[in-house]
């Protein structure tokens, strides 16, 4: 009897401490936001005495691009424009809410009305974003600020709608290009009188350059991508210079797949020849993604791979290569002639942000030099960027123009002047092929699912030596076909 | 149900008992009212709807299905994820048995043959997955071509050649997860009454005789009940072929789940990620009707 008690007592506090468990699990939260907001006031300082001319509201904004704990001194320098924030916008609290994108937790985070109200993604997402509505509009208060007219038309295209909204303002613009790690270079002999690394400048040159660093160095002569959608990005622009237009967009406004057509098929075999005629690349292409080409470059694995001036910090920073030891190259022309495809990093601002809370995120941005403007304190900004760089053994070389406006243009080249860390014959023709008419943007019409297509057929040309290509490439544009036709050419109608 | 009834001591307990117990239940009832059955009805619900984030937009019908089953994918993932479970039944349904076997049979170092069996369980999925990577690793810098190097061989493509792909990534499954089963193998054997084994001894029996008389017929049971669970939890198969692989080459490892992962978290398109997913929980309830009539069969027999 006693034995009956105790275990109906034991089961019922179970049961109590259960539902008080639930209960103090949204308590805590509550506390958790409080306590964050609180601290954010004490970082900020006296948010509250604004002057009497300055009767702006109390803003408050959490900043997703904040940088992560790990990077001390990159936090400093946020550090130092919260405080400028603070002189001119005294108004605006800034939380700090590092948040990497992922597209596990984005929409959860979205879901629970946590998204912090400016954040960095990636180039591939504006367009899923935008149809799911997860992320704001930004026109009006860009057109307010006179920024619309300052962006990079095909880049501002990227980040709009089809009714010509806005939804983004791009962190960098970047074209892609050939990154040589310069010490296999001087290893292999691949240098000339002056020191500077002799690249390749057809993709023809490029298989006898990487099969010369192979043979001289051990080391992998291109590190090419096979893993996932950044296969068929790169092999995009590879087969641009063969003469590829991989995607039609019809008048009518439906897209045609032409994955099949020679010259793809031309780019593919090269492709293929990289790993069994010339075997010049990684150990195991289908285990490298944009991150880890950046690692086998950085690390000395790899000579040369396909990466664009705003990643520059990723084999150096990250990977330990001397900040002198990089250079980017063009990517190599085909038969068809030279292109680099470009785009833009994008920052997004959170569905549920109110316009005081965007502007305030748009102030922040300028005061971080990010904007088309050159005021002072943007200028200041752009400075602690570039001290930061040079610390940190980045190179501080120009920004693919993302911005038009002429004053910031001219204010970064002064800054690059200034504190530029590297020789610039390193990136100079590089720099000159990305202002030349050979720019080309991505592919129209679903680009991520065209990737995925082309990186399958990458996967099995360079696991099969013995793989069809011509077949494969047909059966991709069949299956683009196919989600062309469900998702888009279907719909329009 | 009506067990209960008989083992109650005295009437006058009878009422009390069974509040006790519903107040026993009350905590998981309300766990998996909460975490189980309301988000499954849910699941299904968002199935038939197209969807913004995780909201439903309008009712579409059978539409989310549709566009599954005419996804490009769509035919390798399916074929793919029977092909695991195959090779699984095939590769790691007997191990464990065997193991749990063999153990057994051990006299000395039981314990530590125990420990080692099941170590591969305690180390962290991505971390072996990692480790296997770079066994796997094709041309002459992958740990098992080094290996294979010194007796003079060249090269394999390991992971890469896709007749290999799925049977090697069951391998590595097995390997991680056999002890674990292997130990409910070791738990039932023994719980065998030794004196079977002492008059069989007696009789004359050899290991063999006794394996196959006596240890065999006292776990076809469980071994059963672990069948189903195999064929279950295959099927779900996610993150290995994801790491390894990322479902290639060339769709050569893509599993249903993974299909599933790629429609919510790559193309945040919910509704046809439920789809899939009540499409996996119909094949699933199909394949355990299968068995259960199977087995119902046999006992009957």
């Amino acid at each position: 009897m006693k034995k009956k008690l105790v275990s109906l007592i034991l089961s019922s506090v179970l049961a109590v401490s259960l539902l008080a468990g639930c209960g103090s699990t949204t308590t805590d939260s509550n506390v958790t936001d409080e306590a964050a907001g609180a601290a954010s006031e004490v970082k900020v300082g006296e948010v509250t005495e604004a002057s009497a001319e300055e009767p702006a509201e109390e803003v408050s904004i959490t900043l997703g691009i904040w940088p992560e704990d790990t990077l001390v001194e990159d936090i400093a320098v946020h550090e130092g424009y919260v405080q400028t924030m603070k002189e001119l916008h005294p108004n605006v609290t800034c939380v700090p809410a590092y948040y990497k994108y992922s597209t596990d937790t984005f929409m959860p985070m979205v879901e629970a009305g946590n998204c912090p109200t400016i954040f960095e993604s990636w180039f591939t997402e504006p367009t899923k974003l935008i149809a799911q509505g997860a992320i704001a509009d930004i026109t009006d208060e860009l057109a307010a600020r006179g920024w619309l007219d300052a962006m990079n038309p095909s880049i501002k295209a990227l980040l709009s709608d089809k009714n010509g909204r806005v939804y983004g303002i791009p962190r960098d613009g970047y074209a892609l290009g050939l990154m040589l790690n310069v010490e296999l270079f001087e290893e292999a002999g691949l240098v000339d009188g002056d020191g500077y690394p002799i690249y390749p400048k057809t993709w023809d040159e490029l298989a006898e350059t990487a099969k010369t660093i192979k043979d001289k160095t051990g080391a992998a002569g291109l590190c090419l991508l096979a893993k996932d959608g950044a296969g068929g990005w790169h092999f995009s622009n590879i087969a641009w210079g063969f003469g590829a237009e991989l995607c039609k967009a019809n008048d009518d406004g439906t897209f045609t797949s032409n994955l099949a057509s020679d010259e793809a098929i031309a780019a593919m075999e090269y492709v293929k020849s990289l790993k069994w005629d010339y075997d010049v690349l990684t150990a195991d292409p289908l285990s490298e993604d944009w991150g880890t080409g950046f690692t086998q470059l950085g690390t000395g694995n790899a000579a040369m791979y396909i990466g664009a001036n705003d990643a520059v910090n990723q084999p150096t920073q990250v990977n330990g290569l001397p900040v002198d030891k990089l250079a980017i190259c063009p990517i190599p022309a085909g038969p068809a002639g030279q292109f680099s495809l470009y785009g833009g990093t994008p920052y997004f601002f959170s569905k549920d942000a109110t316009p005081a809370q965007i502007n305030a995120a748009l102030d922040y941005l300028e005061v971080m030099g990010k904007a088309p403007v050159a005021t002072e304190a943007s200028v200041e900004g752009m400075k602690a960027d570039a001290q930061n760089k040079v610390d940190q053994g980045v190179p501080v070389i120009q920004r693919f123009p993302c911005w038009v406006a002429q004053d910031v243009l001219d204010a970064e080249a002064a800054i690059v002047a200034e504190y530029g860390n590297v020789d610039p014959k390193m990136y100079d023709a590089y720099f000159e092929a990305t202002s030349s008419e050979g720019l080309h943007l991505e592919e129209p019409g679903l680009t991520q699912d065209m990737y995925a297509e082309l990186t399958k057929v990458l996967q099995a040309v360079l696991t099969d030596a013995n793989a069809d290509v011509a077949a494969l490439m047909k059966q991709a544009d069949e299956n683009y076909q196919t989600i062309l036709d469900e998702n888009l050419n279907n719909k329009a109608e | 149900m009506k067990k209960g009834k008989r083992r109650t001591e005295g009437q006058s307990g009878f009422r009390k008992k069974d509040l006790m117990a519903w107040l026993v239940m009350t905590p998981s009832l309300l766990l998996f009212a909460f975490f189980v059955w309301e988000p499954l009805i849910e699941n299904i619900r968002l199935s038939f709807f197209s969807t913004k984030m995780y909201q439903v937009v309008d009712f579409i019908g059978l539409n989310n299905y549709k566009a599954v089953i005419n996804d490009v994918d769509f035919m390798a993932a399916f074929k793919n994820t029977f092909a695991y479970t195959f090779w699984s039944l095939l590769i790691g349904f007997f191990v464990p048995m065997i193991i749990g076997v063999l153990i057994s049979e051990t006299v000395h170092l039981k314990g530590f043959f125990r420990m080692a069996v099941y170590f591969p369980n305690i180390m962290p999925s991505l971390a072996t997955i990692w480790i296997w990577s770079y066994f796997f690793l094709p041309g002459p810098t992958g740990v098992l071509n080094i290996l294979f190097g010194k007796l003079g061989m060249e090269p394999f493509e390991w992971l890469n050649n896709p007749a290999w792909t799925i049977p090697l990534i069951v391998i590595t499954l097995t390997w991680k997860s056999a002890g674990a089963t292997a130990l409910i193998y070791m738990a039932n054997i023994s719980s065998i009454s030794p004196d079977l084994y002492e008059a069989a001894t007696i009789d004359g029996a050899g290991i063999i005789q006794r394996v196959r008389h006596i240890t065999a017929p006292s776990i076809i049971g469980i071994a059963k009940t672990m069948l189903i669970l195999q064929i279950i939890s295959v099927f779900q198969i996610l993150y290995e072929p994801m790491i390894f692989k990322n479902g290639g080459p060339n769709n050569a490892s893509i599993s249903l789940m993974m299909l599933m992962y790629r429609y919510g978290y790559r193309d945040y398109n919910v509704g046809k990620a439920a789809a899939l997913s009540v499409m996996v929980c119909i094949i699933l309830v199909i394949l355990s009707g299968i068995y259960m009539k199977a087995t119902a069969k046999k006992e009957e027999n």
